[in-house]
């Protein structure tokens, strides 16, 4: 008889400030029931997923948030990130043993928490037209009547570096304005500005359950900021941008590989 | 998303692949698989603000005008 346990891999899904078995009718990612495995005070919801599995559909990226949202609904929730697979509960065992301190103190920091997003995306082209119209009416090389290549090009830099720290600033201005509208309202917060040039600012706060309302209330304020901005709200998420895990997975780097091979010469 | 504000399903999925593809409880896996279309989705999340700026555009309406209440 094929034992079914060796033709399986078992799905992280999250973990769980639970270390009981879990009732329940979700199904995870391959078709089983997801189940929680138990690790001193916590535990990890895993379900079974085939041995055959090498690549997954995108639609298993929703049903990761959705498993995950259903079970922040009953317990505090550490999201695993997605595809996260062991070969056997006795691998999972081991690492549930090397995290525990972390898991620990990431489910009493995050409890009764959730993340919300806000995305803010500007023109930075309009933008850019805006301050070089400004710039060149205080530009004093604008007044330059040597039209040589070497000025002409030493002024296009100047301009161009002069444009981008006005942009910089305004950047920063309008995140001041929007950040102080939610900063009040959350207990962490992780800002991202002009990750790319029209992305103004990539924002995640963490925000306690019951002024989830505050919140979104505020994003209604937040909307009346004067600009020409485009806002991207979303949430209540999993805590996936607070995690903070002081154990450093065991990936080896390639300097490490080359010190286990003996060579000590880096 | 239970409470998504964001009325797209197509922008819900680019925030959704922007948390968990490399945050939340990052650990070494006992096994690498691969997600279909995986350098698709990774070139993809690079260009998440270009994908939501266009289809911004597609749609013709802004993100704060398009919203839906929380359910």
């Amino acid at each position: 008889m094929i034992d079914q346990k060796t033709q399986m891999k078992i799905y992280a899904h999250c973990i769980v400030d639970h270390s009981q078995a879990i009732d329940n009718d979700i199904e995870g990612m391959g078709g089983t029931p997801i189940y929680n495995i138990p690790y001193r005070d916590i535990g990890i919801v895993v379900s079974h997923i085939d041995k055959q599995t090498k690549d997954v559909p995108k639609e298993w990226v929703l049903k990761h948030e959705e498993i995950t949202e259903k079970l922040m609904e009953n317990f505090n929730v550490l999201p695993m990130r997605f595809l996260t697979v062991f070969n056997n509960e006795k691998d999972i065992l081991g690492m549930m043993k090397d995290y525990h301190n972390d898991f620990r103190m990431n489910l009493d920091r995050l409890r009764n928490k959730v993340e919300f997003g806000l995305k803010i995306i500007w023109s930075a082209e309009e933008m850019r037209r805006r301050i070089i119209n400004e710039v060149d009416k205080v530009d004093d090389l604008a007044s330059l009547k040597d039209n040589s290549l070497a000025k002409s090009f030493m002024k296009e830099k100047i301009e161009k570096y002069k444009v981008d720290k006005v942009l910089e600033k305004e950047a920063e201005r309008y995140i001041v304005v929007i950040d102080n509208i939610f900063n009040k309202l959350s207990v962490e917060k992780k800002l991202q500005k002009l990750t790319t040039e029209n992305l103004l600012l990539n924002a995640s706060y963490l925000v306690e359950k019951e002024k989830q309302k505050d919140f979104k209330e505020a994003f209604e304020r937040a909307k009346n900021t004067p600009g020409d901005l485009k806002y991207l709200f979303s949430g209540p998420w999993p805590p996936y941008n607070f995690i903070v895990l002081t154990k450093k997975p065991d990936i080896f780097t390639p300097l490490e590989i080359l010190k286990t091979m003996g060579n000590t010469s880096f | 998303m239970e409470g998504v504000i964001t009325k797209s399903k197509d922008v819900t999925l680019l925030e959704i692949l922007d948390r968990v593809l490399d945050k939340g409880v990052v650990i070494s896996g006992d096994i690498v698989i691969s997600l279909a279309d995986v350098d698709l989705i990774y070139v993809g999340l690079k260009v998440l603000v270009s994908s939501v700026e266009t289809m911004e555009r597609l749609r013709g309406e802004p993100f704060a005008g398009a919203q839906e209440e929380p359910t």
